[in-house]
């Protein structure tokens, strides 16, 4: 019983495959050795897929204009925002952070910037590199 | 038969079900791949399912308290030796059947059914009602498709007045019949293309596994190794009845039309073997690629009273009709 | 297994809570008459968060986030409805512009959601290779979101008064590129959903819902509409910006089909969904007034006058799958939310199951159970618990009844005191 399926799976079977794959088809034992490698140009790697123009990422934080009014506390869904009272600014769990960007919303003075910088899991969510003023 | 000769056969039992197990495996493995490129995915690698079988025998295997564990631990062996006890009565490649004479068609047939009985009684053996109805559905596509299977093992060996394998295959069938049994030939195939997948419980025949309504059906409550054993003898099955398959309708070898010549051991010309048994791979590899992963990818799982109807009426007719056709040509 | 007593012949097989015909965790009990299904239960309540009790204890604005987290895919239409809701209660009229982003938006996301359920239809009777195909093809509306708002799944998009991010003239290009590529491939997804021989064999004739039981289930969206009812929250209640765009129900019945409310007409209703989502984002990009997205720029004001709101509001949209429905009460200086009751539209399509089913074979169950596209995260929003012994359970509608009556005795002898 041929069907239009049966015709679009044998030109599939030729054409390119939809998947994305991985940069690398396993992972390298040595990433810096890996990585230096693809840097001379040695080892190539399939082409990644790119961020969106407006992409959500990790929260930088401007230390020096914050004035400490609490606004992005109020709306900030996770709590991942903690005030510290003793320095008058706040401290940020990236790991507990939604990137709704509503603090970077309401701050009257920006000093929330949601940047492009995605490569942020990892497994201890209280590391240095995990929280924003610490 | 001389010791020399029962040496040599015991030697092929114990060797040619260990080949027909690798040779699923790597059929098995260029199955999920070619299948993987026609939904546009890149897939596993080939030596995927040699992982799977090792992993399965490292896990661990589990009894439910409910099931009958004589039935439930049995199942899957005598599957598995079914199977393989199948593939000694059949030629592979350029050889004769190494049990030639001492089984023949009707064996293989009886052997073939085993492992799906053995399956159904597994499933019923292991009290999950999942398996339950699995099983159920296991035996009645089994009286299903057992019958137009016999359509076209009778009508060739009616042709031959010989249910032996070994007589079948030394002579293709379609060179002893002329216009009109070749359509005849030509509708048995059909059908016996049609009772492939039933046979090897692959969609649109899956009834009895089922993954998204029985949750795999007969196989739900195995595991480890158990499950391994099942999935063996579902990779040996695919080759016996890929086998099966080319000894009835394909048993063309190039050494019949070509000679490559060159050195000789035991009779053999060794060139010549060694393009046989790669053409009879090639026919294989064809069979499941068009009877197994073709079909697979292109249709959707039937309900079972369809399935049924499927194998007992229009693939009985098209049967009949066609063994009508190649007696009529017989008679005349 | 096996029932005790006169009925012999029938046992029981759950489906659920954990089933791969199942994607999220939900349980149905079904008597089973050798293939054929004679009895079907459905026990709803495995994936409760307590969603609503959270929102409860956070103002407005922290539970934009958290509302469209209620859902995966529903995500667009539980943070517009909640919105909606709280301008309602408070007051807040969004700008215009604002309220074309917000259809624009819902629209693809419907797009989003119909290929999605092609595809898992398609993999519920076993057809993988479809699965495979749809949801190839949803990858681009999920680029074309991410290229709005900056995510994938969690568009944060929704804030009270308007939106959070615009649509500026030079992403036009791309979202008319999307909406080719959808328009060109929907010829192919006709011929495989609508064509092919053995995907017919499993839809036409199976889960029938007649139009009667529909109404009187009060079924909601595409699993209604194709038993021909006209029901549409878009056209009967318009919202946002639907007023001023040019939308018909989809019946099958305006395509030459009959409304016989089986799977394949649901299947029916649902692509030609898609193409009027394409006609409608359409119609927004060319009407899309030029102004601000939103009313009030300042959030701060914003969060001020919700604080002093004092009034509750509705939120009623059509969702993909249906009908939806958000309930919110403010109460003055009080900054939390005094009340807010989520109904989305599976709970009401869940009854249409037992007329679905009734009659049916096991095999059908799968597709079935995936045709009125149920959403259990969306559900899910009640459970009683007895925090002394642990028991769970859900109530009855009787037991229900009882329960407002005595509430409403309570408060009548309250007034009269």
């Amino acid at each position: 019983m041929p069907t239009a399926t049966i015709y679009t799976l044998i030109k599939q079977l030729f054409t390119k495959k939809a998947t994305n794959p991985f940069p690398v088809k396993y992972t390298p034992d040595n990433m810096h050795a890996a990585a230096a490698l693809i840097g001379s140009g040695k080892l190539k790697i399939n082409p990644y897929v790119r961020i969106p123009p407006n992409f959500r990422g990790k929260m930088s934080y401007d230390k020096e204009s914050c004035i400490g009014c609490k606004l992005c506390l109020k709306v900030c869904p996770s709590e991942a925002l903690v005030f510290k009272e003793e320095e008058k600014k706040v401290k940020h769990y990236v790991a507990r952070c939604t990137f709704c960007g509503q603090c970077a919303d309401i701050c009257p003075k920006d000093c929330f910037v949601l940047t492009d910088e995605f490569l942020i899991a990892g497994t201890d969510k209280y590391a240095e590199e995990l929280i924003i003023n610490p | 038969m001389s010791w020399n000769d029962f040496a040599v056969r015991l030697v092929l039992i114990v060797l040619i079900p260990l080949i027909g197990i690798f040779l699923g495996l790597l059929y098995k493995g260029f199955d999920r791949k070619i299948t993987a490129m026609m939904q546009s995915r890149i897939g596993p690698p080939w030596r995927q399912p040699f992982r799977d079988v090792r992993k399965l025998f490292m896990k661990e295997n589990i009894i439910p308290d409910n099931a009958v564990p004589w039935i439930f631990n049995g199942a899957p062996i005598a599957a598995l030796v079914a199977t393989l006890v199948a593939l000694v009565y059949l030629p592979m490649g350029p050889f004769e059947p190494v049990m030639e004479g001492y089984g023949d068609l009707i064996l293989v047939l009886y052997l073939l059914a085993i492992p799906a009985v053995a399956m159904a009684f597994g499933g019923l053996a292991s009290g999950s009602p999942y398996a339950t109805v699995g099983a159920q559905r296991e035996l009645v596509l089994m009286m299903s498709y057992e019958f137009p299977l016999a359509i076209a093992a009778v009508t060739i060996a009616w042709k031959y007045s010989s249910f032996s394998l070994g007589v079948i295959s030394s002579d293709p069938v379609w060179n002893n019949v002329g216009m009109m049994g070749g359509i005849g030939l030509a509708l048995v195939l059909t059908t016996m293309i049609a009772v492939l997948p039933g046979e090897l419980s692959k969609i649109p025949f899956d009834q009895a596994e089922a993954e998204t309504e029985l949750a795999g059906g007969i196989l739900v409550e195995y595991s480890g190794r158990n499950l391994g054993i099942f999935y063996l003898a579902e990779v040996a099955k695919m080759v016996v009845v890929g086998t099966l398959m080319i000894a009835l309708f394909f048993p063309h070898n190039i050494s019949s039309w070509y000679s490559f010549g060159g050195p000789e051991f035991g009779g053999f010309i060794l060139a010549d073997v060694g393009a046989d048994i790669l053409f009879f791979l090639l026919k294989l590899l064809v069979i499941i690629f068009g009877a197994v992963s073709l079909i697979r990818v292109a249709f959707s799982r039937f309900q079972i009273d369809r399935a049924s109807y499927f194998y007992w009426v229009p693939m009985t007719i098209i049967g009949l009709l066609g063994t009508f056709l190649v007696v009529l040509e017989g008679v005349i | 297994m096996r029932n005790e007593g006169k009925d012999e012949t029938t046992y029981e097989v759950p489906i659920g809570p954990i089933h791969p015909a199942l994607k999220e965790p939900f349980l149905i009990k079904f008597k089973i008459d050798g293939e054929r299904i004679v009895g079907a239960e459905a026990h709803p309540g495995m994936n409760h968060r307590g969603i609503e009790f959270m929102g409860m204890h956070r103002n407005p604005y922290k539970v934009i986030p958290l509302s469209e987290r209620i859902c995966g895919i529903c995500s667009i239409v539980h943070q517009h409805m909640f919105v909606t809701a709280v301008e309602h209660a408070a007051s807040i009229e969004p700008t215009n512009r604002a309220r074309y982003i917000r259809v624009i938006m819902s629209e693809l996301e419907r797009i989003h959601s119909h290929v999605l359920w092609a595809g898992v239809a398609a993999h519920e009777i076993g057809f993988d290779t479809h699965l495979h195909f749809t949801w190839m093809i949803r990858e681009k509306v999920m680029d074309l979101l991410e290229y709005i708002t900056g995510n994938r799944v969690n568009y944060a998009m929704w804030t009270f008064g308007g939106v959070n991010r615009d649509i500026p003239k030079k992403m036009y290009p791309k979202i008319e590129a999307t909406l080719k590529y959808y328009e060109e491939l929907y010829g192919k997804l006709e011929e495989i959903f609508l064509g092919d021989p053995s995907i017919r064999l499993r839809t036409i004739g199976v889960g029938v819902l007649t139009k009667e039981e529909a109404l009187n289930l009060c079924g909601v969206g595409p699993t209604v509409r194709a038993s021909g009812v006209r029901k549409d929250v878009r056209i009967d209640q318009p919202y946002a910006a639907y007023g001023d765009l040019d939308i018909e129900y989809q019946l099958p019945s305006l395509y030459g089909y009959k409304d016989t409310g089986d799977v394949f007409s649901k299947t029916l209703v649902r692509l030609k969904e898609l193409v009027q989502s394409i006609d409608i984002i359409r119609q927004c990009l060319d009407q899309i007034p030029n102004e601000d997205i939103n009313s009030e720029p300042k959030m701060a004001a914003t969060l001020n006058k919700l604080k002093k709101a004092d009034g509750e509001g509705i939120g009623r949209i059509e969702a993909p799958r249906g009908e939806a429905f958000h309930y919110v009460r403010l109460k003055e200086g009080k900054e939390e939310l005094d009340c807010w009751k989520v109904r989305a539209s599976t709970y009401n399509n869940l009854a249409t199951y037992a007329p679905m089913f009734m009659g049916e074979q096991i095999a059908d169950i799968p597709i079935i159970a995936a045709c009125i596209d149920p959403c259990i995260g969306c559900m899910d929003r009640a459970e009683i618990v007895d925090v002394n012994t642990g028991k769970r359970w859900e109530y009855e509608h009787e037991e229900l009844q009882r329960l407002s009556v005595k509430k409403t005795e309570k408060l009548l002898g309250g007034l009269k005191r």
